[in-house]
């Protein structure tokens, strides 16, 4: 879950590309993340559109993130799902490295 | 850039026009308006909403087989930017344009020809059905033509010829 987003002071809403801190609601038994751990992701997929410079409008089917370090450096070793090019210019390339598809 | 076709009505998305939803499978869908946007959520089948390309030619309406369909296949390999070829391709584009349009409209005018011929059978039938309600039966006697009596109108010969300005 969402506790803020990082980058700018007065942001309301996080979109692709923004890093945000959450907690942790939900996880999946003896992985190196537990319940209740505050963290911070970077956003790769939502299902408000992103429009792009040449008039593109993309819509994901869902709301995805990528736990990072403080770094940016993804904190897992797999990605699953489509990501969004604007990822690549905002120097997340490890993440775009290991995304399946990147659209 | 290039060019899509939208999936739910198969018309071209230019750039700068609809949105492009990405499903969880990554199975990218292009629509060329809000209007097939918003049918698509509601789950509904293009091939049984009438008035998309898809409805058409499932249903025998549109052309479906034609040679000039084979020019307008996706090709994923990037050509070498030769300025002739540039040339020639859009001199192409426009001929094969025009000779899919003609084929296709001719299709429809085939397809339409069965039933203007019914039409026009159906109106003689009407016509020698219900003679009686414009023409006097006395005059059907008289010429059993089915169409109305030569009346003779006498006119005035006196007509000047030249054309009078209107007055203001």
């Amino acid at each position: 879950m969402c506790i803020r987003v990082i980058g700018a002071s007065n942001h309301r809403y996080a979109h692709i590309g923004d890093v945000i801190v959450a907690v942790i609601k939900e996880a999946v038994p003896n992985t190196p993340l537990e319940r209740s751990e505050v963290i911070r992701a970077v956003i790769v997929r939502t299902r408000k559109e992103l429009k792009r410079d040449n008039g593109m409008i993309i819509r994901y089917d869902d709301n995805a993130a990528v736990v990072i370090d403080q770094e940016g450096n993804p904190k897992g070793t797999r990605i699953f799902g489509a990501i969004a090019r604007e990822l690549r210019q905002l120097n997340f390339t490890k993440i775009v490295s290991l995304a399946p598809e990147v659209l | 850039m290039r060019l899509e076709k939208c999936w739910f009505c198969s018309s071209t998305v230019y750039p700068g026009h609809g949105i492009q939803f990405v499903r969880n499978d990554a199975k990218i869908f292009h629509f060329c308006r809000s209007k097939c946007h918003k049918n698509f959520k509601m789950k509904r089948n293009p091939r049984k909403v009438k008035w998309t390309k898809a409805y058409r030619r499932l249903h025998g309406k549109d052309m479906t087989q034609d040679s000039t369909f084979e020019f307008e296949r996706k090709r994923n390999r990037p050509e070498r930017y030769d300025r002739n070829l540039a040339e020639n391709t859009l001199k192409a584009i426009k001929k094969i344009d025009k000779i899919r349009s003609d084929r296709a409209s001719d299709h429809i005018k085939n397809r339409l020809k069965t039933g203007k011929v019914q039409r026009q059978k159906e109106a003689r039938k009407q016509l020698e059905l219900g003679i009686h309600l414009v023409k006097a039966p006395l005059a059907l006697a008289q010429d059993s033509s089915l169409c109305l009596p030569k009346i003779k109108v006498n006119v005035s010969q006196a007509q000047t010829e030249e054309n009078q300005p209107m007055e203001e």
